[in-house]
């Protein structure tokens, strides 16, 4: 498929284009903070800051989704004085209608950066189905409705580490179409059909070979400021045989137990389900959980299997690097390194990889005298 | 003879002594540019501990309930002045034991508001560095540097310090940094008076804008070091569901409504809050708002004084109760 450019001014148009026909998700600058929201015409697209806070997640899986509404009701039949088996029938009875809602709109994400795009192709498998689970109706609906147009990573940060997990700065996994930024402009690969579809913008020009060599480069050049801190190779096994290691205590001694690392990750996708009901109107939506969450596991007995802040601790990297790959065949993280960036005592994943990825004295997995006690 | 050598001192013989298992203090982070909190069990460690203006986090946090590890430790740790007054707030409450702590105050003349760097520019910081007394140098990734004077960069809570010093230590760091005259002047109360001009219609629209973007990651609960509830907070409950786990403009107010009364006369305003909110939320508006009434109806300041109780826990005839 021919590569195209756009015009740094056809910005604007294009996204116009798009908004025609789909909301537009882009990143955008609000009071200093740079978030995916709707685009609309007069928005500027924030691209000089590599990541948005948080990664577009939320428009494919948002963080409070209601999906049944239902309402009680006391039905009272009309009374009929024939015969017996009418009387019976004319006892009031309850009733419940339900409607369900799946809301599911055409939508286009620009901006996001191939770390992100490659967070929901992680989440696919949790959610598609995969090797026989759940097929989530909700995800995939806006899953199949969304178009994710990235852009070349030209200046990643020192706390990406792509690289380290087989990604990069212009990684084409789950992007429809990438840009790259140039001189005056942007060039445009289309990926795959949506890709193509959403490039149909007449403003496009062909680009130039000077353009396409120059997006090359480019490429090739942000590779090359991406750390690998750590292998792959072993840390499954070493995650395994770590579990009971004294160092997820020395680790966790700075964490804070809250949830940022998890809300701000484009492959966390826990969730815990909620009814609310008002009188005899309810509904029924899940919201993002964490797994530092203290009713995460709480079981209804009241014991909690994750009683410390260490075993939370654990859970998030083993769920990621261990769990997830062996039942879903894929990682459940992409690199991005927002949770290093905003994790209120910059917990690092790359040190907790490198420390208990790696293999442990047998010395230092003596269980400590904390450990199980309830907290 | 610097502050930094003298923690690095007081935490060497802490240790050696086994006067505490381990010590808490401050170190390097990912880069220059950061600073987290550190924490030590051998006295050969401590050449990591450091002291500059970067060291913002209140490292009471982790001495409240089920934070240490194991539950029992003795702990060493450093405390600014602002974070001694939340170290006093838990003494207050007999939430913390004295005995088990050993606690080395830090004189402060003010903590950079590492946001404020990150507002300067598109690019990543790399290093901050204090060359002087007063001055911040901050170079980016890609090698751009600029120069800030200290006090344009301070946090805001810094601007309204009463206590540089800790109130209560058993070692400082130095020589104390000067006090500002407390017998003769009220707190300032200043950085909340444009939220106190507006009509309650306008408070309730600011409130429910400042808190719509909140994710409820539960961060400025678990890093306050006087939230203890931990695992049984209200705001999780959902048997009974007090609260909406659902995020929006009314449930997150409600959520965070909850935080400000639940301390209520035991918040300092350190600012932690604040600091660890991941979508920069200013918190403190709540907490400062709530921190002026009580000053203004009991003359009470929380976290200052050992052998005082939190406000609501004494019920006092004279007290009074507003007009």
């Amino acid at each position: 498929m021919a590569i195209k450019f756009l015009k740094q001014d056809q910005l604007p148009a294009f996204l116009g284009y798009l908004a025609e026909k789909a909301r537009v998700v882009a990143p955008v600058k609000t009071d200093g903070v740079v978030q995916f929201e709707p685009w609309t015409a007069g928005k500027d697209v924030e691209l000089d800051v590599l990541l948005a806070k948080q990664s577009p997640k939320e428009w494919v899986f948002p963080q409070t989704e209601t999906y049944l509404k239902f309402q009680y009701s006391t039905v009272v039949p009309e009374q009929s004085d024939e015969g017996e088996d009418a009387a019976e029938g004319a006892v009031p009875h309850e009733m419940i209608e339900v409607e369900s809602l799946n809301e599911a709109p055409t939508q286009v994400i620009f901006g996001l950066r191939p770390c992100d795009a490659r967070g929901f192709v992680q989440m696919d498998q949790v959610f598609g189905g995969y090797g026989g689970f759940y097929f989530d109706p909700l995800y995939n609906a806006r899953r199949a409705a969304t178009t994710l147009l990235a852009v070349t990573c030209r200046d990643p940060r020192s706390t990406c580490f792509c690289a380290a997990l087989d990604g990069g700065p212009a990684g084409t996994e789950g992007v429809d179409a990438l840009f790259t930024q140039v001189d005056g402009g942007f060039t445009a690969e289309p990926l795959t059909e949506k890709g193509e579809t959403a490039l149909g913008f007449s403003g496009f020009a062909d680009a130039t070979d000077a353009q396409t060599s120059q997006a090359d480069s480019v490429k090739s050049e942000a590779v090359t400021k991406v750390d690998a801190p750590f292998t792959l190779e072993g840390i499954r096994d070493n995650l395994h045989d770590n579990i009971e290691d004294k160092g997820w205590h020395d680790l966790c001694m700075r964490c804070i137990s809250c949830g940022t690392c998890t809300y701000v990750c484009p492959s966390c996708y826990c969730f815990s389900i909620n009814d609310e009901l008002v009188e005899a109107k309810g509904e029924r939506y899940r919201v993002w959980d964490n797994c530092f969450n203290p009713l995460y596991t709480e079981e209804t007995s009241g014991h909690n299997p994750r009683a410390q802040k260490s075993n939370r601790f654990r859970n998030r990297f083993s769920h990621k690097f261990w769990y997830y790959p062996d039942k879903y065949d894929s990682l459940l993280c992409s690199g991005c390194g927002r949770c290093i960036m905003h994790c209120p005592t910059r917990i690092d994943i790359r040190e907790v990889l490198q420390v208990m990825g790696s293999p442990r004295a047998a010395a230092s997995g003596e269980p400590t005298e904390a450990e199980g006690k309830e907290a | 003879m610097s502050r930094q050598d003298h923690i690095r001192e007081f935490a060497a013989k802490a240790l050696a002594d086994g006067r505490v298992d381990y010590f808490i203090g401050w170190k390097k982070g990912h880069n220059a540019s950061e600073v987290i909190p550190a924490f030590v069990k051998d006295p050969a460690d401590v050449e990591q501990l450091i002291w500059n203006p970067l060291c913002h986090h209140n490292l009471v946090t982790f001495i409240k309930r089920n934070m240490p590890d194991p539950v029992d430790a003795k702990i060493g740790l450093c405390v600014k002045g602002c974070d001694s007054r939340t170290l006093v707030s838990l003494l207050q409450e007999e939430l913390v034991d004295k005995e088990k702590l050993y606690v080395v105050g830090v004189p402060c003349d003010g903590v950079v508001d590492r946001r404020k760097l990150e507002k300067e520019f598109a690019d990543e910081l790399v290093d901050v560095a204090f060359p002087e007394k007063g001055k911040v140098v901050v170079t980016t990734r890609k090698g751009e540097t600029k120069e800030f004077a200290q006090a344009e960069v301070l946090l805001d809570a810094c601007s309204h310090c009463r206590y540089p010093n800790a109130v209560y230590a058993d070692d400082v760091a130095g020589p104390l940094e000067t006090e500002p005259d407390r017998e003769g002047t009220k707190p300032d109360w200043s950085d909340i008076a444009d939220y106190e001009n507006l009509s309650d219609d306008e408070k309730q629209a600011t409130l429910e804008k400042v808190y719509s973007t909140c994710v409820r990651c539960f961060a400025c609960i678990h890093v306050c070091p006087v939230c203890v509830c931990w695992d049984k907070c209200v705001n999780r409950s959902r048997q009974p569901e007090l609260v909406a786990q659902k995020v929006g403009a009314k449930e997150n107010l409600l959520f965070q409504m909850i935080h400000m009364f639940h301390v209520a006369g035991r918040c300092t305003s350190c600012g932690a809050c604040d600091r660890a909110c991941p979508v920069e939320i200013p918190l403190h508006l709540l907490h400062r708002k709530m921190n002026k009434e009580i000053y203004d109806m009991f003359g009470f300041e929380p976290g200052t004084k050992l052998d005082e109780k939190p406000v609501f826990q004494l019920f006092d005839l004279n007290d009074q109760f507003g007009d």
